[in-house]
């Protein structure tokens, strides 16, 4: 069942249109990377789904859409700049937020211990926000984005701002909250999107340029491709499988090569004969697999 | 409604830790013991310090009481608003210059009771600030020259307190579609000015302007009963604030709060 769905969503600031006409949904119990390069509109999108912004034209509907109803009880979000009250401590500004999002004072002093604890910044709890570092405000954004345990949660670059330890865990924490929400969050980091996400949106320039899962856009964008390694120059060896035909493209670069081939099982065995018949002093063999970073430079520069 | 209680909760938990409840009082207190201080010591301070020639006499008229309270009300309606306005000009428009507007906002919460809960603890704090200041100009006025009736400092007091709580509904409104605070801070005292300055000179034709209050206020210490025309500029300030507060709640919400 999707969660929410877009439908030709604009965006214009003083007539220059940033988000130019997007349509998708999002289905329940998934997590979804929106990616792009910076600038794409990612941010744009967001608040227009999170009630921040309103689009120029186009319809966001969550759910079934039930006219009227304050869809804010159902969406948690985190900016990619989270700002508190500075002279509140940690644990007050959760109580407050869970307050404000409807729980009752017992439940939201349960659930920002719980919280504070599950984001790792239980001991900092009593200090003043105004006091916490960049990564420490990060994971009480996460906590108070999810207080209020909302269905969709939106996450705007949740771990550009973190070190590789605090990437490691936010990470680790998204991958947990996947079973309990639908999850969307945005990131020109490729790595974390592989890693947690099933459905991968790409923004380019305000537009949609490719969304779908991981596998399924591997397999559309898959080109067979050989990546060998040899011990010396490899010029000399390869003019021999040249002339076979089988080869569309060939990329040196120092002792590797790059071969973007025809069919693959064909030329995976004429290289394997060529191998073994001429002694090739190989180091490496590889079928390479589409990185999403392939992925997305080729989304990108389309 | 228990919602509008966490957000006034926190309003007053923010002005009391950034100390407004303690400097506000302070301040209208300072503003309000001067005048009777003032008043009481000038001949001798004169006398003193004053570089007067030899056998020079000052005969200053004594002042009555209602006279000094009146001034400690002039007093404060000069340093009182800039006060009032300066502590209140950021209230909305500095949290959503911040960002930590938007961070509530996308949470359930009524833009209703975001707006009405800012101005509720202005009020709170203003109407607290005033009592305590006029209540030291009574007293000192009754210790220095003689007391007047509690009940007429009583009436003064709730008049006048009427016309604040209009500057701080105006600076609220400001606030709702403003992101600056020295701007609105700017503009609410240009309107309050503009406002005292036309009801000033206009007397007849204003007579029911908001503005008119403060010199309501010091009439009614001279005279028993309520001066000519208070009570229809009352009704009007209260009308007025309640569109104020309406059509901020309503430019608020339409307002796009990221930054």
């Amino acid at each position: 069942m999707s969660i929410i769905s877009v439908n030709g969503l604009r965006k214009s600031f003083n007539g220059l249109e940033i988000i130019k006409g997007i349509d998708f949904s999002l289905q329940e119990g998934n997590c979804i990377a929106l990616l792009g390069p910076n600038g794409a509109g990612k941010t744009t999108t967001l608040r227009m789904l999170s009630g921040l912004m309103e689009p120029t034209t186009g319809t966001i509907t969550f759910r079934n859409g039930t006219k009227g109803e304050d869809i804010r009880k159902y969406i948690g979000y985190l900016p990619q700049y989270p700002v508190f009250y500075d002279w509140m401590t940690g644990f007050e500004f959760l109580m407050y937020v869970g307050e404000l999002g409807g729980l009752s004072k017992k439940k939201s002093k349960e659930k920002s211990l719980q919280l504070l604890e599950l984001v790792g910044i239980s001991e900092a709890k009593n200090r003043k926000v105004g006091k916490y570092s960049g990564g420490m405000k990060q994971r009480l954004g996460i906590a108070q984005a999810i207080i209020h345990d909302p269905l969709l949660l939106m996450l705007d670059e949740p771990v550009s701002a973190l070190d590789p330890f605090g990437r490691r865990e936010v990470l680790e924490l998204l991958e947990k909250l996947k079973k309990q929400m639908t999850i969307l969050f945005s990131t020109h980091i490729l790595n974390d999107a592989e890693e947690v996400c099933d459905e991968l949106l790409f923004l380019h320039n305000g537009q949609l340029v490719e969304s779908g899962t991981l596998e399924s856009l591997r397999n559309r964008h898959q080109k067979s491709k050989i990546d060998l390694e040899f011990k010396e120059k490899p010029e000399k060896y390869l003019n021999s499988i040249t002339e076979s035909g089988l080869i569309s493209s060939m990329n040196v670069e120092g002792n590797k090569a790059s071969i973007t081939v025809v069919n693959l099982d064909e030329a995976k065995q004429t290289i394997f004969q060529h191998a073994s018949t001429n002694n090739w002093p190989l180091t490496k063999f590889e079928i390479s697999r589409l990185t999403l970073e392939d992925l997305f430079m080729e989304v990108v520069q389309k | 409604m228990s919602q509008f209680v966490v957000l006034l909760k926190k309003e007053l938990l923010e002005s009391w830790r950034n100390f407004k409840w303690i400097w506000m009082p302070l301040t209208f207190i300072l503003l309000g013991v001067m005048d009777p201080i003032t008043q009481n010591y000038l001949p001798k301070i004169l006398d003193t310090m004053g570089d007067l020639p030899e056998g020079a006499v000052i005969q200053l008229p004594v002042p009555s009481a209602e006279e000094v309270i009146s001034m400690s009300l002039a007093n404060i309606d000069m340093l009182g608003i800039l006060i009032l306005v300066l502590a209140s000009m950021g209230i909305i428009a500095g949290e959503r210059k911040s960002g930590v507007a938007a961070m509530i906002l996308v949470k359930p919460v009524s833009h209703h009771y975001f707006v009405m809960s800012k101005w509720l603890s202005s009020l709170l704090l203003m109407w607290i600030s005033l009592f305590l200041g006029l209540l030291a100009s009574w007293y000192y006025t009754g210790l220095l020259f003689e007391f007047i009736p509690f009940s007429d400092f009583l009436l003064s007091f709730v008049l006048y307190g009427i016309w604040l709580s209009l500057v701080i509904t105006i600076t609220i409104f400001y606030n709702a579609f403003l992101k600056t605070p020295g701007l609105v801070g700017f503009i609410s005292l240009a309107t309050i000015i503009i406002l005292n300055m036309v009801s000033g000179i206009l007397t007849e034709w204003l007579a029911w302007s908001p503005a008119r209050l403060m010199s309501y206020a010091s009439q009614s210490l001279m005279q028993d009963g309520l001066p000519e025309n208070t009570i229809a500029s009352i009704v009007l300030t209260v009308l007025i604030m309640i569109v104020l507060l309406f059509t901020s709640v309503f430019i608020f919400r339409k307002k796009e709060l990221a930054v």
